[in-house]
């Protein structure tokens, strides 16, 4: 993050264009506080994005699915589609991570993962966050209100890796079949 | 420095490049567990009795990308082991490893030091 004067801002505009442009955001204080910020389009982009995204999560998040009530009838459909065009936008960045990606020598993930990946998030009524491993798989991470937290790592392997930090403290692991159904049964339960 | 780390000495981390750190960022603005996994251990820079602002900068000037630290008894606490592995390049180079025999870190240990991570820069 850069302060500078409007003064200086006025006089060496293409610079501070540049730093913002180049991911720092310029910040320009003004009288009675009303600052302005000038960030580039595509950190405007992500905050657009993330700020859908954390409505999604706060509504996914909070939801407590009742009794009989039919799976998918309580999630907003809309902000689903949303968050999974998200998504698939994530993955196709990840798709493209290169050799080396986290400093350490992580290799690029297999093109069958992200295939794999793509199918389960177009057909998942709930979405996850999602992040790439340096160990070749992508995990899926979920929050609910009662502030558990369950990751589902995807991998090559017919079964997934489940693990549940809840809120007291506990721990729980297991596995389950890597298909749409499975890993949607293990969320609604997650929600419930 | 040696071989010992007091438990209050900070491990400092650069989360990958720039172009891949925001990847990791969760929309609670914490960092997934997902950027702690590393088949061959954990990299971070020991304090080693510097102020935060010289070990950034030590950091900076060979890494980009989001920096973090965690604290050593916050890997002891989950018993994860603090390797001091320093290379011509860099003094301070250290590892964070699931137990003496696994490099990994376990999914738990990994979610611990997630929450526990603090971002510097």
């Amino acid at each position: 993050m850069v302060v500078a004067k409007q003064m200086d801002v006025r006089a060496n505009i293409k610079k501070y264009f540049d730093i913002a442009f180049d991911g720092e955001p310029v910040i320009v204080p003004r009288k009675e506080n009303k600052n302005v910020i000038i960030i580039s389009e595509s950190i405007y982009n992500e905050l657009m994005a993330n700020s859908r995204m954390t409505s999604y999560a706060d509504h996914i998040g909070g939801m407590i699915f009742e009794k009989g009530n039919p799976p998918g009838r309580s999630v907003d459909k809309n902000m689903t589609e949303d968050v999974r065009a998200f998504n698939l936008n994530k993955l196709e960045k990840i798709s493209e991570l290169k050799k080396g990606w986290n400093g350490n020598g992580a290799l690029p993930l297999p093109k069958k993962l992200i295939k794999r990946v793509g199918a389960l998030l177009g057909a998942l009524p709930i979405q996850p966050e999602i992040f790439p491993t340096a160990l070749r798989t992508i995990q899926f991470e979920f929050d609910n209100a009662r502030r558990d937290h369950m990751e589902i790592e995807i991998g090559m392997d017919d079964e997934a890796e489940v693990f549940i930090a809840r809120y007291d403290g506990t721990e729980s692991f297991e596995n389950i079949p890597v298909s749409a159904e499975a890993i949607d049964n293990r969320v609604r339960a997650f929600y419930g | 420095m040696d071989n010992e780390f007091k438990s209050n000495e900070k491990l400092f981390r650069a989360v990958y490049p720039p172009e891949t750190a925001p990847m990791f960022r969760r929309l609670d603005g914490s960092i997934s567990s997902a950027a702690f996994a590393d088949p061959k251990g954990l990299s971070v820079d020991r304090e080693g009795g510097r102020e935060t602002k010289d070990a950034v900068s030590f950091m900076q000037s060979r890494f980009q990308g989001r920096i973090i630290y965690v604290r050593v008894k916050n890997c002891s606490e989950i018993g994860a082991v603090v390797k001091y592995l320093p290379s011509k390049s860099d003094p301070y180079h250290s590892e964070i490893h699931g137990s003496e025999g696994t490099a990994l870190l376990s999914k738990s240990q990994r979610r611990h030091l997630s929450q526990k991570a603090v971002n510097v820069y």
